[in-house]
């Protein structure tokens, strides 16, 4: 139809703005010429089998491109994060308890406290004398749990808390237990 | 698929050799030093904490222990994380660090593994089994007998007590024992009164709701 250039008349025609019979007599033979092209013209709806075809090729390649080989990794990073980061960031840590050493030690210069909260570090944690009594005591705030400790008496001496029960610490001496 | 999984989890969950040698530095002699790291990356591996072996390590050099026997010493403690691990696991509880660690205290303390895997029988959840793990190794500590000892923690375990209260118990023991019982008399007696408690419910104002008053009556 392109290669037709009809008449305007001719073209409210086909638009149906005419009738054919309204058309003057001179144009009604290529009015009549255009509703049969018109009429001829296939009005089946158009399918591409091609374009789909290669369309879901397409996808069907992308899709065999992610190898269950390559899910291990990402999966293994996800677990990892599950796992060790996220616990570790969502756990709180256990409230801590105040607690008062006292120990006896009329006779010592020095006495300090060691355990599994300080590392057993004999330094850490001095106790102080109360006066003249060979009272020493020292006041921390552990956290919840379980702990193992010992006075060290002159920085030598380890000596269990005799008011507390007491483990045996491997080694042929003993160890206080503190549960919080 | 489940196999190149499983590799970069294990290897994620196994404790990190530089962290071990981190903790260690400077406070034990590289002999031993090498050993926990050994025995910790090993363990780590199972399911087993760490910190017990690093903390003795460093406990018995900081006592001035020769190494030999500080390294006996934590050989001794992977042994009862491995007993207390298994124990756990016999009584249906999958790997807990902070649960296995409190196993392997209250074996130090004089339970055996049997008593371990009769607490993680009583069904509680891995929190309160870890208390009542620790403070069943306090109470062996106290002289408490493990007979006495597994029966108050179990009842009190069954009987949902809190944390506090759990942690009570080595107190309350130590109240009666002041009083002239024995540890045994004195957990045997604690016991019943829990299990009486767990049946007939908490003395007035211990816990229990106050019932409603009673309606007035319609005039």
């Amino acid at each position: 139809m392109s290669d037709h250039d009809f008449h305007p008349l001719v073209k409210q025609l086909l638009d149906g703005d005419l009738t054919l019979a309204e058309l003057p007599a001179e144009l009604r033979a290529e009015g009549e010429e255009a509703l049969r092209l018109l009429a001829a013209a296939d009005r089946t709806p158009v399918s591409m089998p091609a374009v789909t075809w290669r369309v879901m090729a397409a996808l069907e390649r992308r899709r065999r491109r992610i190898r269950p080989w390559l899910l291990a990794p990402a999966l293994a990073i996800a677990a990892a994060f599950i796992l060790w980061i996220w616990p570790a960031r969502l756990t709180a840590p256990p409230p801590l308890v105040t607690v008062r050493f006292v120990l006896v030690a009329p006779d010592a210069k020095a006495v300090s406290l060691a355990g599994t909260f300080n590392q057993w570090d004999a330094h850490a944690t001095p106790l102080v004398r109360a006066g003249a009594t060979g009272v020493w005591t020292a006041t921390l705030s552990l956290p919840a749990g379980q702990h193992q400790y010992a006075f060290v008496v002159d920085g030598q001496r380890w000596v269990p808390d005799p008011g507390a029960p007491a483990v045996d610490d491997g080694f042929g001496r003993r160890n206080s237990v503190l549960t919080l | 698929m489940l196999t190149l999984l499983a590799v970069p989890l294990t290897l994620l969950t196994i404790q990190q050799p530089g962290a071990i040698a981190q903790r260690l530095a400077g406070r034990v002699s590289p002999n031993v030093a090498a050993l926990v790291e050994q025995l910790g990356t090993a363990g780590s591996a199972r399911g087993l904490p760490v910190d017990p072996l690093i903390q003795k390590a460093i406990e018995g050099s900081a006592k001035g222990i020769p190494d030999d026997r500080v390294a006996a010493a934590v050989r001794r403690v992977a042994t009862l994380l491995d007993t207390a691990a298994a124990a756990l696991r016999e009584g249906g509880l999958a790997s807990d660090t902070l649960a296995i660690t409190a196993g392997a205290f209250a074996i130090t303390a004089g339970l055996s593994a049997n008593d371990i895997t009769a607490l993680a029988r009583v069904g509680a959840r891995p929190q309160a089994l870890t208390v009542g793990l620790r403070v069943a190794g306090t109470l062996a500590a106290l002289g408490v007998p493990p007979a006495e000892n597994i029966a108050l923690v179990s009842v009190s375990l069954r009987s949902g007590k809190s944390a506090a209260d759990l942690l009570l118990l080595p107190a309350d023991v130590e109240s009666e024992v002041a009083k002239g019982l024995t540890p045994a008399a004195a957990a045997a007696g604690l016991s019943r009164a829990a299990a009486a408690q767990a049946r007939h419910g908490p003395p007035p104002g211990h816990g229990q709701e106050r019932p409603h008053p009673p309606a007035p009556p319609h005039p």
